[in-house]
């Protein structure tokens, strides 16, 4: 170990020397923008040209296709969707961290019970829900509801939420744990109990943590591919399953491109009128 | 109007509060006083109800309040950290205690008017805590804590944090108002410039116990502690035993005496003497009275109106007087120092 | 409000936490459990309890390499993450430029735009670029990926750095290449080894881009259980969930360690 700190202090010093006076630590954010430029940006930006049926009579044609209805469809759903899973995560996510935050006893504890899962590949949480909800899991034995609950709209909902439930958490705790505890003890003596203090004092203040969770789940659910493709049918099929399914069973590039290129500029769009309501900058902070 | 029956709080094994006990009539100003961690902030918060005794009773007007929850004990609190919500206009935040005890809507909107006259911020009725200086905020958290007239008043700690100017300036605005209002008072502060100006009674607190209760002026005339007599105000101290000649004096450095009081322990008691610096009077020369003792100056701190000396015994003690501004006297010079017997604390 | 009332609905509260704690924890351990079922379909084990399905695993050539071929990949992208993670953080917390808080956004970016998006970009982009569609294309995919993990820990703790520390090394004698050698490196490392273990992670249980980056010679993990899930639910594929759980745990609880 030793010996290998030697050289790596030897290497270091001598580029330091080297570097010292012409690399700024602007050069150094700039190296971390190139990365992400040369192997993401710059890549999808090549996907506009693979969307065009350039040096023909239609160059839009892939985009004119996704036009038809059953695409329209999978994008809506997935706007749908995320919706349905971010209200449903926020509701759970607000408790799990009102407890957090006012409850629990041993946070730390609870805290790794929340992070835990993130551990776990989402492939694999997945599948556990799906055999929960399989015909021979225990779901079935204990309702009696039978398979008809998996490949539905509810299953891969309570599948999204399930999974990004911790992302959810985190913000949320962190904006709750921040208000000032003198707050509270003003509004009990100012005469407002309990609810009214949660409704008027607390919530209010907690806002800017579930923008941020609310924000993250969406665009994390509104993108998911394995949800729909573990726990959902044909019918739940998403933006991601459905420009997956283009490229990989179809091998039709092109359209997976402009599926590609028409999602990547909604979300942009999506992102930029965010921005306007609620500033994006200060819920990037929250994260 | 209130009533502490032997209020005793641990947190765990840790004693924060030891049966204390002590009465506030209706319209008086007390100050519980005390170094960091004497449990006043803890009594303070067990009356508001925020904090559950171990033992104990709290009463309000006659009734046993103990088990009642803070919503529903009509207590006025200013916090140390003023606790305005940020999120709601001035008008909204005064107007929210209102709104919680009931009162009717035209009814909140002429109360938070009167309130907002009353603390002089008439104007700033739409602006939110954020926009206000720390005067002004203090200001608006007492308004909204009277604003639906309740029983008592607790604040804590409210003047912490405000410059010097400013804290004199609103110990003096919140006594006027106090008695303007005639509302009960229960103040807590470490800083007992707040307690001896403001109070009409005065519960100095240390670790968790009531080491004195009384007026400022007996709290500083009458300390009947040692630590009452150190904690609050300054002093020149000599330790000593009592003459056994003839009781009237105190033995210390072998030779020389201090005259005591009438009244004082019995011979051969350990005592420590304290005299205020306002009661030693330094001249250059002696002048012949009892309690007269010759000294070198250290130091002299210009006070602004006064000056305060310190100067260096024989015996090594250093004893603090204060003169008039500018007093004639420099760093080095032999002085004398005097006082009177009767002006002495002995305990 | 009674002290009954109080009780009770500090109970049933404390009752929906609990059955809200089950419910993100339910999936994984039902995976684990049914690993161990004596049937041939994943089912939590009633009659007894069975590892033919880890020896089953253990014989299977193909789940084995898909598994050396995560832990290649994996600790490649971790490395290499971690290395323009922190480039990336040291450069943005010490410097100051116009929009420099938007502009760090990009490095965000990988989480942002959903993997199906990235994966199919990066592949096509290497082709391009005539980098081979395996190892290569997979590691460097795994970075771009983790690197937003990496950038906000190591982020983070550098905004807490004192930098007094770095200043009195100066003044002390040291130039700034030695001042990082001697004191900040060893102060901000094991952020900058958590967010490396983060990576792994990240890397080792990453499905969705990487579907489109593997060879027909190296899959990972995820991915061979995704086929398997597709063809039909063995147990097998909960013993290989449970080897992956376990790395992953291990290689996360480690981090943690180091981070504290």
């Amino acid at each position: 170990m030793s010996v290998e700190r030697l050289t790596l202090g030897r290497v270091t010093h001598i580029v330091g020397e080297r570097l010292q006076g012409r690399v700024s630590n602007r050069h150094l954010a700039l190296l971390g923008v190139s990365f992400v430029g040369f192997f993401l940006i710059l890549p999808i930006i090549f996907l506009i040209p693979e969307s065009l049926n350039l040096g023909s009579s239609t160059p839009f044609e892939s985009y004119r296709r996704a036009m038809d209805g059953i695409y329209i469809d999978a994008f809506v759903r997935s706007f749908i969707f995320g919706l349905a899973t971010t209200a449903v995560t926020l509701a759970l996510a607000y408790l799990l961290a009102y407890y957090l935050t006012f409850a629990a006893k041993r946070v730390r504890i609870a805290m790794t019970l929340i992070i835990v899962p993130l551990w776990i590949a989402y492939i694999i949480r997945y599948f556990g829900i799906l055999l929960f909800l399989s015909p021979a899991g225990p779901f079935a034995s204990f309702t009696g509801i039978g398979p008809g609950l998996l490949f539905t709209s509810p299953a891969v909902i309570i599948g999204l939420a399930n999974v990004y439930l911790p992302f959810a958490v985190l913000p949320l705790y962190n904006s709750l744990n921040t208000i000032n505890k003198e707050l509270i003890d003003a509004s009990r003596v100012l005469g407002a109990n309990k609810w009214w203090t949660i409704v008027k004092v607390i919530f209010p203040l907690s806002l800017p943590g579930l923008v941020a969770a609310g924000l993250i789940v969406f665009i994390l659910a509104a993108g998911s591919f394995l949800g729909p493709a573990v726990l959902g049918g044909p019918r739940q099929s998403m933006i991601a399953n459905v420009i997956a399914n283009a490229f990989l069973e179809n091998f039709n590039i092109q359209f997976a491109s402009a599926l590609a290129i028409i999602y990547t500029v909604l979300l942009v769009g999506f992102l930029i009128a965010f921005n306007t309501v609620f500033d994006l900058q200060e819920v990037l902070e929250d994260i | 109007m209130l009533e502490v029956e032997g209020f005793t709080k641990y947190y765990g094994d840790l004693c924060a509060v030891d049966d204390l006990s002590f009465r506030i009539e209706e319209g008086e100003f007390v100050t519980l006083l005390g170094p960091s961690g004497c449990g006043k902030s803890t009594t303070l918060h067990a009356i508001a109800g925020l904090v559950e005794p171990t033992e104990g009773r709290i009463r309000l007007r006659g009734d046993n309040v103990t088990d009642l929850p803070p919503e529903k004990r009509n207590i006025g609190m200013a916090f140390q950290s003023t606790a305005l919500f940020p999120h709601m206009t001035v008008r909204e935040n005064i107007a929210y205690g209102l709104k919680m005890h009931g009162y009717s809507k035209a009814d909140i909107e002429d109360r938070v008017e009167e309130s907002l006259t009353l603390v002089d911020m008439p104007e700033h009725g739409e602006h939110k805590p954020g926009e206000l200086s720390g005067g002004q905020q203090q200001r608006v958290s007492l308004a909204r804590a009277l604003a639906y007239e309740p029983d008592i008043l607790l604040l804590d700690e409210p003047l912490t944090g405000l410059d010097r100017v400013l804290q004199e300036e609103m110990r003096s605005w919140l006594r006027r108002i106090q008695l303007e209002i005639g509302v009960t008072t229960l103040y807590v502060t470490h800083d007992q410039e707040d307690a001896l100006s403001m109070s009409d009674k005065v519960v100095v607190l240390r670790n968790g116990r009531a080491e004195q209760i009384g007026s400022p002026e007996s709290i500083y005339e009458s300390p009947e502690s040692p630590f009452v007599a150190e904690f609050v105000g300054k002093s020149t101290q000599f330790t000593g035993e009592v003459d056994e000649t003839d009781g009237k004096a105190v033995v210390y450095n072998d030779t020389k005496t201090i005259a005591l009081p009438d009244g004082a322990p019995s011979p051969g008691t350990d005592v420590t003497v304290y005299v205020r610096p306002e009661d030693i009077k330094v001249s250059t020369e002696p002048v012949g009275s009892t309690n007269e003792f010759p000294g070198t100056v250290l130091n002299i701190s210009n006070l602004g109106n006064r000056a305060e000396m310190a100067i260096e015994l024989a015996n090594g003690t250093t004893a603090l007087a204060h003169t008039g501004r500018f007093p004639d006297f420099g760093v080095g010079d032999d002085v004398c120092l005097r006082f009177d017997a009767n002006r002495v604390i002995v305990l | 409000m009674s002290a009954t009332t109080q009780r009770l609905e500090g109970l049933t509260f404390q009752g929906i936490v609990a059955l809200m704690f089950a419910f993100l924890l339910l999936p994984v351990v039902i995976v684990v459990l049914t690993s161990f079922t004596t049937q041939t379909f994943p089912a939590i084990p009633q009659e007894g309890f069975s590892l033919e399905w880890y020896r089953q695993l253990l014989q299977d050539e193909k789940l084995l390499g898909a598994l050396t071929v995560s832990l290649i990949v994996a600790t490649g992208s971790a490395i290499l993450s971690a290395i323009v993670g922190t480039i990336a953080a040291v450069g943005f917390v010490r410097s100051t430029f116009p929009y420099k808080q938007q502009i760090s956004t990009v490095m965000l970016l990988p989480m942002i735009i959903s993997p199906v998006i990235t994966g199919i970009a990066l592949v096509r982009y290497f082709s391009t670029i005539q980098l081979s569609s395996g190892y290569p294309a997979l590691i460097l995919g795994h970075t771009v990926l983790s690197l937003p993990y990496v950038f906000l820990l190591v982020r983070s703790e550098l905004l807490t750095f004192n930098e007094d520390l770095e200043r009195a090394s100066r003044v002390l004698g040291a130039d700034p290449a030695t001042t990082f050698r001697l004191v900040t490196g060893p102060i901000i490392s094991p952020a900058i080894l958590a967010g490396g273990f983060i990576a792994f992670v990240v890397s080792f249980g990453e499905f969705t881009a990487t579907q489109f980056l593997i060879s027909p010679d190296t899959s990972t993990v995820p991915v061979v259980i995704y086929t398997m899930l597709r063809t039909g639910l063995t147990p097998t594929i909960n013993a290989l969930s449970v080897v992956l759980i376990i790395v992953m745990v291990v290689v996360a609880l480690s981090s943690r360690r180091l981070a504290s």
